[in-house]
């Protein structure tokens, strides 16, 4: 039996929370595939079998360089994005400790970096985190007030991997480099979204992913430019020009360079799909469902982002019913986190926990056909429905 | 296990709630929980007819454990005396539906609470006893650490224009029908206005509880201002939760506290 059209795209499961994971290109698999056997060498061995992975990691670094417009030796491989911002906060941080012992973030960083810092605080470090604007942007002149002659390293994430919203990261970069103060941004959820530009925008270290640009997991860079020094977190065999000990991940880092190659080429169409989407979803959905919000910027924010606010209702619900349906997302609800607590990122837009409860996140990517955001336009509304005729919150609103 | 890895039960129970709705009457009692930090808030409602519970349905706003928990609770203790009732617990809920991930045990099982809640309204009405009463009393907005230090700098006794409220997140304490109106003025102009009140409902005119339903300010409740803080000037406010006893930072760029 054939199955027509229609009745495919009702079976096909939807993914659209490519911020949490994406699939690695098929492309990219075809040009890792031979380092696994045929070219398994060591970079560090002097014979040709290690002269031919040598020249695979010098190729791929000089890919990376050219999509963030680095150049070659600015560019240092690590375990992923973690490793990155571990070793740009921590690592810059210990390193520089002479010049002051001041470090300044926001309050919408990824939770891996508020970590960093609870624990550079737990070294003697003071940290300061900059509030944002109701649509999750840094305020700059907030950000320059918290400056001090001992403020060594501002760290402010390009995007947020949650609600989209993008940072005046040229504007935080001039005034780093006015102030002569290092500037690290963690530009994972910007990567792949928006062109990444160090020298136009005065960023000093910065931290990328490999499968934020649909290559491969377990691999990342730091970019650090040239004349910035760190101390290393992972001592070895001195790889990585000692910043990254360690036999080199050939497979992986030709991965991510194959998909940064990829990426370069074809982002500024891929943005445009992707926008279409986004556009469509937050359109209709603001239109179809009574007192939803959009959270977030309604215009900086990433083309492939749309979140939204149900009064009345909880994101675990409307996840787990959309799951029924097959179709994939996330949420701001505190009830899927690991801690219970409500998403960070909501709560600094202004949120009170009860609203940030009712959040839903959708990220689509370059695997998403237009029938998938049909699906969840069409099914969004009537799951909202339900859930907030079991809510004694939503009635009362109503009465 | 992931918090989101459920029984099948739990599925179906959220699925397909059994006994959602309200009930009304001399012979209902109502009792609710809910804990904020977790997102859940429960309203179970038993009808009691010779000391035995002869209905009784809910409404939760919570995860899918919550909704699955007070479904299966509702269900439960249909039949029940009031005694057998009061026996009934979160544990035997989650084993009636085939367990609950770990971390969901005491956040979102509060259904046998709210049930026990309501069985000791019901006794008490029955007995003639009033409720006790819920909420607090209104307390003086000048009570908050920091007015006098954020004044000028985000803190305003009187909004005379409302354009320097522009994008703004802005926080309105509840001090009469003047701060009410100020609040629904202020959503003209302001990316956000929250209304801060230490009641449990806001006593006012019909005509104007109706404009501030239909006004987009968030109102919140049983809720009282204990602190501005901020760098400068006024960045965030620390509330306190009445009903819950429970002190969170909410991030605003104003606060209006008339006199």
């Amino acid at each position: 039996m054939v199955l027509d059209e229609e009745a495919m795209h009702a079976m096909r499961e939807v993914y659209l929370d490519y911020q949490s994971s994406k699939p690695v290109d098929p492309r990219v698999i075809d040009e890792m595939t031979p380092y696994f056997h045929d070219l398994f060498g060591n970079p560090s061995s002097l014979h040709k079998v290690g002269d031919v992975a040598t020249e695979a990691l010098e190729q791929s670094r000089k890919r990376i360089a050219k999509f963030v417009n680095a150049d070659d030796d600015e560019i240092v491989f690590t375990s992923g994005a973690t490793e990155s911002s571990n070793m740009a906060l921590i690592g810059y941080a210990v390193k520089n400790k002479k010049k002051g012992n001041h470090i300044v973030i926001s309050e919408v960083e990824h939770i891996s970096i508020h970590n960093i810092a609870k624990y550079l605080v737990s070294l003697g470090f003071e940290v300061s985190t900059v509030p944002v604007d109701q649509y999750g942007r840094v305020r700059v002149d907030k950000l320059e007030r918290r400056l001090t002659d001992k403020t060594i390293l501002i760290s402010v994430g390009y995007a947020s991997n949650e609600i989209g919203t993008v940072q005046p990261i040229a504007e935080i970069g001039k005034l780093a480099r006015e102030r002569n103060i290092a500037f690290h941004t963690d530009a994972v959820a910007a990567e792949g979204l928006i062109e990444l530009d160090v020298e136009h925008d005065n960023i000093d270290l910065m931290t990328l992913s490999s499968n934020d640009i649909y290559g491969p997991k377990g691999v990342g860079v730091l970019y650090m430019r040239k004349g910035y020094r760190i101390n290393p977190l992972i001592i070895g065999g001195g790889q990585e020009r000692g910043l990254r000990s360690g036999t080199e991940n050939i497979p992986g880092i030709v991965g991510m360079s194959a998909a940064a190659d990829i990426m370069g080429k074809e982002m500024l169409s891929e943005v445009e799909r992707f926008k279409g989407y986004r556009n469509k979803a937050i359109r209709h959905i603001l239109e179809d469902v009574p007192d939803s919000h959009l959270n977030g910027h309604p215009t900086e924010r990433l083309a492939n982002n749309a979140h939204f606010r149900f009064d009345g209702i909880e994101g675990e619900g409307m996840l787990l019913s959309l799951k029924d349906l097959g179709v994939s997302v996330s949420t701001g609800s505190a009830c899927t986190s690991k801690t219970l607590e409500p998403s960070h990122t909501l709560i600094a837009t202004g949120l009170v926990h009860e609203e940030a409860h009712g959040s839903l996140q959708l990220t689509c990517g370059r695997f998403n056909i237009d029938s998938d955001i049909n699906r969840v336009i069409e099914t969004i509304p009537q799951i909202v429905a339900r859930l907030r005729s079991l809510s004694p919150i939503y009635s009362a609103r109503r009465r | 296990m992931k918090s989101t890895q459920y029984s099948k039960k739990v599925l179906d129970h959220f699925r397909n709630p059994r006994n959602v709705g309200t009930l009304e009457g001399d012979d209902v009692a109502v009792g609710k929980v809910g804990n904020p930090v977790c997102g859940d808030l429960m309203e179970v409602f038993i009808k009691v007819k010779d000391d035995r519970i002869v209905d009784a349905k809910f409404k939760t706003f919570g995860c899918g454990s919550a909704i699955a928990t007070s479904s299966m609770t509702t269900e439960l203790v249909k039949g029940m005396t009031l005694d057998q009732a009061m026996q009934v617990t979160r544990e035997n809920v989650a084993s009636e539906l085939e367990g609950l991930p770990p971390i969901k045990m005491h956040c979102s099982n509060l259904a046998a609470d709210a049930l026990h809640e309501a069985i000791k309204k019901y006794r008490a009405k029955m007995q003639g006893e009033e409720a006790p009463e819920e909420g607090a009393e209104a307390a003086p907005a000048e009570c908050a650490i920091g007015k006098d230090e954020y004044l000028g700098k985000g803190v305003y006794l009187a909004v005379t224009n409302p354009e320097e409220f522009k994008e703004k997140r802005v926080l309105v304490v509840h001090t009469g029908d003047k701060s009410i109106e100020t609040a629904i003025q202020l959503t003209e102009n302001s990316g956000r206005v929250v209304l801060l009140t230490p009641d449990m409902e806001i006593e006012t005119s019909k005509k104007l509880r109706d404009d501030l339903d239909a006004s987009g300010v968030k109102v919140l409740y049983q809720s009282k201002l204990l602190e501005i803080r901020g760098q400068d000037e006024v960045e965030k406010v620390l509330v306190h939760n009445l009903n819950e006893d429970e002190k969170y930072e909410l991030f605003v760029d104003a606060v209006v506290l008339m006199e």
